[in-house]
């Protein structure tokens, strides 16, 4: 009688999406959890197989709603590697700003809505306000605040706006001071530390063996980031330090994300000295008609170039807020992707449920699954 | 300072007269009022008496209207994307409480449901289950595209073409996803029709 | 380093591999015989310190089906791509999980989604589609329609 099955969602303030965390408990303690995932299946990777190349972008914002810019980013790169088109040097530092600035926005989201779980309200409204920022500098030159199908095959859409830099100079200041306000309100709180210290915790092994990525990985002290390990887009051309911390538990991966924020600033800064001083194209020159201009009728020079494309693979992995991504690209010289297969961080994350949370108390889930960083945008696809 | 406060630092006894009761129409009624005794008999004796005189929808169905406009609460749950703007919405910048919207997380204690987000065909029958546990008189807005129309996933074999194959809908806000502003929009219009609203 | 990799690949499996290619980015495809799958994951694991399976997936390629492996190697700091071709009827593949347990929620998608039947998998049942869904949605014969279409066609049925 004393052991019974729960439901934690699909509606229920801790899970931040639409997704079904079965436990099984006795009395307090978690015996037992079962995820469950699919809530949001929006069979974007069978949409993809009908849409062009670019068109696929359009999804790709949707499918990671607070990372928006990471996911066109990590398509992108696995698209070009299956059309064999290069982009100019110009639009990959704008991609890598890009990534590094939904970086800043997701984490702060992740904050904003995390602490927000174990009690403290007063951070979410810090965290929202300072969100805005730079949703704002999203706004400024792509056009939309959380949509932005802004990356291309070959290159970005459109070059920063004039001022720009000053401005992301500006919000970049702002910000490195809101993290040490971000810390004294959480970092200087006793709800905080009895609230998290030495909770989820999960080992190295554990995390290589089940697949966790990500801050969770180096919060258990791996080094491994992507940016460092396999370095894309311009991250072999700045200096940044990977954020890791020791305990692997929820203070820990707490402290990671605050670090990579720190060091988001700072490649972010270097970025847009950068582009200030190398002016010069986004798009690549040649890249074929129909994949500039999708929604263009394909004429005889459209149908010659598409039948005379060379069929490629393309395999491409981001260290995106979450964790590892992965996107598998199959062109088989169509004007559609064959297949396209992605690697979701969070779905592996969540897909170790049973190593952090069994063993912890009921009370305890909400912090443990907040400092995961659910998206199930992208976990369900 | 009101007129019990003043009778209160008087020094004198709370209550005994109540101006508020025999008259018709009562803009704001003191906590000292409430508390007392008699209030609530001879209320319920001088609503009655209204209710037989003016008939029963003209007096109370304004004022049910009123209270219901006024404090709308949403259902808090995060469908997709929307559920993002729906979260900034309640932040700092757009503040949307002022309006006296606050979202609970019992749909019993709701009265408005804002889809916000994609409806697949496996969260339809919780999305069901979630809005008949909600009190009636209870409205929905669907956020969005994907909650209006099925948006750009509108083909795709697990996506519900549009919430309105489920529940009855009041509000449709376009967009993918709508700003914030355009959500507050869409709460103050569908304020104008709970004010229009006759039973 | 491919080159490397390769010599060490085709000493460790011999002839269980069908062929090596290589794939920028990669240390290259591998094409292995689905009869060998267990052997090819363990020898990767352990002789050749791939330690973390990333994802797998699979390719409906209408005459044949395609199961592949993307794995990355802590020591190597590289990815490697394991690929096996899978006959149309009937395609199955020895389950990864007890190697990489990682691979158990991967498997249960690409089974749901691609058909692939994988032997061996502790629990395999639906995790995006609801249970008793009686298709395999990313097989290409599975079409996608507007919604004004199917509501048409089911109206006729």
């Amino acid at each position: 009688m004393s052991e019974m099955w729960i439901n934690m969602g699909p509606q229920h303030p801790m899970t931040h999406g639409l997704w079904n965390l079965r436990v099984h408990i006795d009395g307090e303690m978690v015996l037992d959890v079962d995820p469950e995932m699919g809530y949001l299946h929006r069979g974007i990777e069978k949409i993809s197989e009908d849409r062009h190349y670019n068109e696929v972008v359009t999804l790709m914002d949707r499918c990671c709603y607070v990372a928006g810019l990471a996911w066109e980013h990590l398509y992108i790169l696995s698209a070009e590697q299956a059309l064999a088109i290069r982009p100019p040097e110009r639009a990959e530092w704008i991609r890598m700003m890009s990534e590094e600035f939904q970086r800043l926005g997701s984490h702060i989201m992740w904050y904003a809505a995390f602490v927000q779980d174990i009690g403290l309200m007063s951070p979410f409204l810090y965290g929202m306000r300072d969100r805005d920022l730079i949703l704002d500098l999203f706004q400024s030159y792509t056009g939309a605040r959380m949509t932005y199908e802004y990356m291309r095959v070959g290159g970005v859409r459109n070059d920063l706006p004039n001022g720009f830099t000053d401005r992301a100079r500006k919000v970049c200041d702002w910000l490195i001071d809101r993290f040490v306000e971000y810390d004294r309100l959480c970092l200087g709180s006793d709800i905080f530390h009895k609230r998290c210290d030495g909770l989820g915790t999960m080992s190295e092994k554990d995390c290589v063996a089940y697949g966790v990525t990500g801050p969770m990985l180096r919060s258990a002290g791996s080094r491994r980031d992507l940016r460092k390990d396999r370095p894309y887009s311009a991250y072999d051309r700045v200096e940044f330090d990977v954020a890791t911390a020791d305990g692997a538990d929820v203070t820990a991966r707490y402290l990671v994300r605050m670090e990579e924020m720190r060091q988001s600033v700072r490649i972010i800064r270097q970025a847009l000295d950068w582009l200030d001083r190398h002016p010069g194209p986004v798009m690549a020159a040649r890249v074929p008609r129909w994949l500039g201009a999708p929604y263009a009728p394909i004429g005889n020079e459209g149908y010659l170039l598409k039948r005379n494309y060379p069929k490629g693979l393309g395999l491409s992995a981001i260290e995106e807020p979450h964790g590892e991504a992965q996107a598998y690209t199959v062109n088989d010289g169509g004007e559609h992707p064959y297949r396209v297969k992605f690697r979701s961080p969070v779905f592996a994350n969540i897909s170790a449920a049973k190593k952090y949370l069994v063993g912890y108390r009921v009370a305890d889930i909400p912090p443990i699954m907040g400092s995961v960083d659910v998206c199930v945008g992208e976990c369900d696809r | 300072m009101s007129a019990s406060a003043e009778s209160r630092a008087a020094g004198k006894p709370v209550g005994a007269p109540l101006p508020v009761v025999t008259q018709a129409a009562v803009p704001f009624i003191e906590i000292e009022t409430l508390r007392a005794k008699e209030f609530v008999p001879a209320a319920k004796e001088a609503l009655s008496a209204m209710i037989a005189e003016r008939g029963r929808g003209e007096l109370t169905q304004p004022v049910f209207n009123w209270a219901g406009r006024n404090s709308l609460f949403p259902l808090h749950w995060g469908l997709a994307c929307c559920a993002i703007e729906f979260a900034a919405a309640f932040g700092a910048r757009w503040d949307a409480e002022r309006f006296g919207v606050v979202p609970r997380s019992s749909p019993r204690q709701c009265d408005l449901m804002i889809v916000n987000g994609t409806v697949t065909w496996k969260v339809a029958h919780k999305l069901i289950t979630l809005y008949e546990q909600m009190p009636e008189p209870k409205w929905v807005i669907a956020m969005g595209n994907c909650a209006t129309g099925g948006g750009p996933f509108r083909t795709a074999y697990s996506v519900v073409p549009g919430v309105d194959k489920l529940v009855p809908v009041d509000l449709y806000i376009a967009g993918c996803p709508p700003r914030p502003e355009a959500m507050l929009d869409g709460i103050l219009k569908l304020e104008e029709l709970i004010r229009e609203r006759k039973e | 380093m491919e080159a490397e990799f390769s010599a060490q690949v085709s000493a460790r499996l011999g002839d269980r591999v069908a062929g090596i290619e290589s794939f920028p980015g990669t240390l290259g495809r591998v094409r292995f015989r689905a009869d060998a799958a267990l052997d090819v994951f363990r020898s990767m694991r352990d002789d050749l310190a791939f330690d973390h399976l990333s994802m797998v997936g699979g390719i409906d390629w209408v005459d044949h089906r395609e199961a592949f492996y993307v794995l990355w190697s802590d020591a190597r700091r590289a990815y490697v791509i394991l690929s096996a071709d899978l006959p149309a009827q009937n395609p199955h593949i020895e389950s990864a999980t007890s190697i990489w347990p990682s691979a158990n929620w991967h498997e249960r998608e690409t089974w749901e989604l691609v058909d692939i039947h994988f032997d061996h998998h502790p629990d395999l049942r639906h995790l995006l589609m609801p249970d008793g869904y009686a298709f395999h949605p990313l097989l290409r014969s599975f079409k996608l329609h507007e919604p004004e279409e199917l509501e048409v066609k089911t109206r006729n049925v």
